[in-house]
Order: C-alpha cells, then structure tokens, then sequence
C-alpha cells in the first residue's frame, strides 16, 4: 500500500519534473521547438472543432447585437420617414385639391366671363336636410342679389333653379328632382317640352309632339321661354325615346351632362333677359347645332 | 337651462343635418338627425319639450330643404308627442324599445312626407320610396338613436341612490 505521505511527495516530484520540462522547453532551441508540433497539430484539429462552434455562436451573437443596434436605429429612422411620408401626402393631397379647385374656378370664371348674363358665383355648402328633395345649399343669398326662380349652371350646363333665397344663403332645387320643371329645347329638332326630374335622379322631356323627329343622342337645352334660365344652356342628351299608344306627346330620357353628386361652385344667373349675344360654345359640351342667344326668334 | 340647451341643439343640428351628415350616408340615404333628436327628446323630457322641440326643429329642417311645403314643421312636434306618450308607459328605457319605437316613427313619418309630396305634386312609385327611402331611412334612424341612446345612457348613468340602509 502506498501511504498518503508517499503520494504527496511523488506529486511533489511530478510538478517538479514538469517545472523542469517546461523550463527545459523554454531553453530550447528553436529548431527543436518544431517538434513539439507534433503533438500541437492533432491537438488543434480537435480544438478547432468546438472551436469553429464557438467562433459561429460569436458570430451569431454579433450579428443579433449588430442587427439589434441597427434596428433600433432603423426603427427611428423608419419613424421619421413614415412622418416624413404622411407629411408628403398631406402636401400632395393639398396641392392635389389645390390644383383640381383652381382649374374648376378657372372654368368656372371663364364660363362667368364668357356669359352674356350677369352671374353670381357661389359655393355649395350643403345637402337638402331630408332625404326626399335633390337640393343644395349655396353660400350665397338674397344680399348677394339671388332671388327665388333663378337658374344656376355649373361649366357642364344648367343644374337647377333657387326655390329658396335666405339672406345669406340659398336652395337650389336640381333639375333630376322630380318636383323640378324648365322648359326644354331639343336643339336639332327644335322641338319644345317640359324637362323634370325622374325618381331614379335622371331627367326626361314630356310633352314633345307626336311626331318630332327627335332621335337618341339628340342635345337638350333650356328654351328660355320661363323660369330662370335663358335659351341655350346644356341640360343634356337623350338616350331613351318613349312612344306609347293612345298618347299625344312623346316623352324621351335625358342623361344630364352636368354630373348632380360632385356639384361643388355653380353660377347663378341674375338676369337672364338681358342678353346680348350668346357666344358659340361658352361649356364644355359639343352642340351639334350653334346656340342662339336668349329672345332670339326661330 | 333647458332652453338654452334647446336652442343650441336646435342652432347646431339642422346645420349638423346639412353639412355634415353626408359623410355618413350609406347608398345615398342620409339619417334624419332632427327627427332622432326629437324622439330622444320625447323619450327623455316628455311630451311637451318634445313638441316645442319638435315644432322648432322641424321648421329649421323645412328652411333648408328643397320642398316647398312645411312637411316637417307638422311632422316632427308630432314623432315628439307620441315618442313622449310612449315613454310615460315604460317603467325602463331599453335600446330595444327605442329602436322599435324610433323604426315605427321614422317609417310613420316618410309615409306621410310621400303622401304630402304625393298630394302636392308629381308623386313618385309608393313602392320605389319604400324601398329606396322609407324603410332605408328608417333602419338608419333607428340605428343611430340605438348608438346616440347608448351613450347618454353611459354619460347621465347616475350612482345608485345612497338611503339609510346603505350606511347600516
């Protein structure tokens, strides 16, 4: 048996032998430090191999710190950016809006400029307040000159008449209301009748003479002769011809040319009677026949 | 106090009904703000504020309408006074009941205005005003005081009374 005291002076020699080699290693010459490799290579290719696994957890790690750090700073950035973006659009819009008001108002002024009838511009503020009348309200009123009767137009033609002038502030009653009713001209044919709304929201002529040779496509326009609208303004096209038996008019559907849901500035004529000289196209439509200024006979 | 509170509904809800309610409108169909607010009115205060209610609303309604007729001006005091002799029979206001109650009225009062346009002038398909007004309308008004119920209910939800025996 070997006794404990004999253990602890054989480690104390072993640690005194390695003492030696190591001290012995370090005095050795260099070419003979080579040959310690022997053992050093297989050494390192085993170590490499956890080694590698440490070397791609660092990386890891690295990467998610990095990708962190970047995020934190791409999460700012993207931040200002989207402000930057809702900041951009709001402009746009803006400037979008801007544009389209400015070429409507400049529409709207030369048609103003271009009428022989002394006009009122207005701005629709508001809808009927029940849902049984197409009306709108304009920001314009008794103060400005308006008066019940009056015809209003927009660029694409006539769009109704004031039933109601308040001070400041009017109704216009639209012309796709079934309780409207203007006097209509088929500009070809020449054939007069009576304009009014529908319940869908289109318009149709009534009273033309049996045996008008009115035809789809055919232009309507007011005929001047009542109410607040003088000859010649657009109201519309006529897309539907009805011929019932037994019946001593024709009646026929209008498509309005002025579109009723994005009505936003109009004109309101003041005085349609003083006419001087309607020129040949002051709206946007094509008459297939040249207008004739208000009073002027057939 | 009441008055005045009155008085600013009445300032801000036809203005509220013409400007601004557009922008709700589901296919064209807009809800009849002044006509929930005078049925609430009824089922809240009674009868008598929501017939002066009514007569003031409706005749503000009429002024920026395009009939030339004073349809809502008759219309509204009365959707006030039954909406209020309504609520004298009920012991809870619930949002079923005031749904019904506001569907009935708000139906009742589009078959009038159709019958009042019909008598007037040009009268359309009572059919087509059903479908396409009438029961629209009315869904939508019973709809809107159903959320605008819920809510006073949430803000004028008063505690629980405190009596003796609370402190026992």
């Amino acid at each position: 048996m070997i006794s404990l005291q004999s253990i602890a002076g054989g480690k104390r020699a072993v640690l005194l032998l390695l003492l030696f080699l190591v001290v012995a290693l370090l005095l050795l010459p260099e070419s003979r430090q080579e040959s310690l490799m022997v053992i050093g290579r297989p050494m390192a290719t085993v170590i490499a191999v956890p080694l590698r696994g440490m070397e791609a957890a660092n990386q890891t790690i690295d990467s998610l710190v990095n990708r962190y750090l970047a995020l934190q700073h791409m999460r700012e950035e993207n931040l200002a950016l989207r402000q930057h973006i809702a900041r951009l659009q709001q402009e746009n819009a803006r400037l979008r809006e801007t544009a389209q008001a400015t070429t409507r108002l400049r529409d709207l002024l030369e048609l103003q400029e271009r009428l022989p009838y002394p006009t009122v511009a207005a701005q629709v503020i508001g809808l009927d307040s029940t849902n049984w009348y197409r009306s709108i309200v304009i920001n314009k009123g008794r103060k400005n000159g308006l008066a019940a009767d009056m015809g209003v137009v927009t660029t694409a033609g006539a769009v109704g008449r004031i039933v109601k002038a308040y001070d400041r502030f009017a109704i216009v009653l639209l012309l796709n209301d079934l309780n409207n009713a203007i006097t209509g001209l088929v500009q070809r044919t020449r054939d007069e009748g009576i304009v009014e709304g529908t319940e869908k929201g289109l318009a149709r002529i009534k009273y033309l003479p049996l045996l008008s040779t009115v035809k789809v496509g055919d232009q309507v326009v007011t005929s001047g002769l009542a109410g607040g609208f003088p000859r010649g303004l657009p109201i519309g096209n006529i897309t539907k011809i009805e011929r019932r038996e037994a019946e001593l008019f024709l009646s026929a559907e209008i498509a309005l040319d002025a579109d009723f849901a994005k009505i936003e500035e109009v004109l309101v004529i003041t005085a349609p009677r003083e006419s001087a000289q309607l020129p040949a196209n002051p709206f946007t439509f094509q008459p297939a026949v040249p207008l004739t200024p208000a009073g002027e006979t057939r | 106090m009441k008055v005045l509170g009155y008085a600013w509904l009445i300032l801000l809800l036809v203005p509220l009904q013409v400007v601004l309610v557009d922008r709700i409108s589901l296919f064209g169909i807009r809800p009849d703000l002044p006509l929930v607010a005078v049925c609430l009115i009824g089922l809240y205060h009674g009868e008598i504020d929501a017939l002066l209610a009514g007569i003031a609303i409706g005749f503000a309604q009429d002024l920026f309408s395009g009939g030339v007729h004073w349809g809502n001006l008759c219309l509204k005091p009365m959707l006030g006074l039954i909406a209020g002799l309504a609520s004298r029979n009920v012991l809870n206001l619930t949002g079923g009941f005031a749904f019904g109650l506001i569907l009935s009225l708000s139906v009742l009062s589009g078959t009038v205005m159709y019958l009042l346009k019909a008598f007037m002038g040009p009268g359309e398909s009572f059919f087509f005003a059903a479908r396409g007004i009438i029961l629209p309308q009315a869904c939508y008004d019973a709809l809107v005081s159903l959320a605008l119920l819920k809510l006073l209910q949430r803000w004028w939800a008063s505690p629980t009374p405190q009596t003796a025996l609370s402190y026992e």
